[in-house]
């Protein structure tokens, strides 16, 4: 008899298959985004944080952060952006939004899919301002561009919020 | 059978999904009404004066330049970025980018700019180059 190899339990592997399947998805999506004519600096329909939106959704806050990080980082290596200031400004925006995301689902009471997204998106391009402003191009009067910015981002914010309602409650909850 | 038990998101058309709850339409308003502000208080400021280019460099202004009138000779000039040279073209059109050491090319390729508030940013060289003052416009009407 050889030794006994403990599996680990059925549920951990399809939570884990699960982030995995998204994770691919959103690396899918943000190299998709990345290939898109643009729409204008900066600017991106934000297809890839709506996974992190169901991830947050699916698994939790942490799965949510670490695919955030990880789409980030596997998808800027993909588009040939690795450690560049895209980047470091896509790093920004992508975690700070999972992280408004995370505490408006827990705290906002009423608040649906949509309103998180919202807010999700607004927070994004914020957090890439503020990063550029920070780290790049220290001038205040480029914070000049970012009402029209904003006004694109509430649009797509609240699309995608609608988008990822559609998908998640079609969406098996193993644990719940 | 793929079945949703969180109460939290109720299966829904796409149209009534598009609605959004109360909480998401205050949150909507509120967005809005400070974007607007925003951007009223943006115009006020880069509106007012003649129509001038300023170009930065991380910290730095390195200068002004009053946007060129039709008729009046283009100016071109480099200035040194972080990566390099950056090659910038002021002539009726506005301002532009023309070559830029970045890989992207984003900066070059968003062409030309007049309009105050305008901008562009190329991030990797740290160049910024903003528009200020309102530049008067080329034509007075135009009639098809």
């Amino acid at each position: 008899m050889g030794p006994v190899i403990l599996r680990p339990p059925l549920a951990e592997l399809q939570q884990k298959a699960n982030w995995l399947a998204l994770l691919l998805l959103a690396i899918g999506l943000h190299v998709f985004e990345a290939a898109l004519p643009s729409l204008g600096p900066w600017f991106k329909p934000g297809l890839a944080n709506l996974v992190t939106l169901l991830a947050l959704l699916w698994l939790g806050p942490r799965a949510a952060v670490l695919l955030s990080i990880g789409r980030v980082v596997i998808g800027s290596f993909f588009i040939g952006t690795l450690f560049t200031p895209t980047f470091v400004i896509s790093m920004a925006g992508g975690l700070t939004a999972a992280v408004v995301m995370i505490a408006a689902w827990r705290f906002i009471p009423g608040i649906s899919l949509i309103g998180v997204s919202l807010l999700g998106a607004i927070a994004h391009m914020v957090a890439q301002f503020v990063t550029v402003e920070t780290l790049f191009i220290q001038q205040g009067v480029l914070y000049f561009a970012l009402p029209p910015l904003l006004l694109l981002s509430t649009t797509t914010g609240w699309l995608n919020g609608a988008l990822a309602g559609y998908i998640a409650a079609r969406l098996e909850f193993p644990n719940e | 059978m793929a079945v949703s038990v969180n109460p939290r998101i109720p299966r829904q058309s796409m149209a009534r999904l598009l609605k959004g709850s109360l909480t998401d339409r205050i949150l909507l308003l509120i967005s809005l009404a400070g974007i607007a502000a925003a951007w009223f208080a943006v115009q006020a400021v880069v509106a007012s004066g003649p129509a001038v280019a300023e170009i930065y460099h991380g910290k730095t202004l390195l200068a002004t330049y009053p946007l060129p009138k039709a008729g009046e000779t283009p100016k071109s000039f480099q200035i040194d970025g972080e990566l390099g040279p950056s090659e910038i073209l002021l002539n009726e059109d506005g301002v532009r980018i023309t070559s830029s050491p970045c890989s992207a090319q984003r900066c070059v390729y968003s062409g030309a700019h007049r309009h105050a508030g305008d901008m562009i940013a190329c991030v990797p060289n740290r160049i910024l180059i903003t528009i200020r003052g309102s530049a008067k416009r080329r034509f007075d009407a135009i009639v098809e």
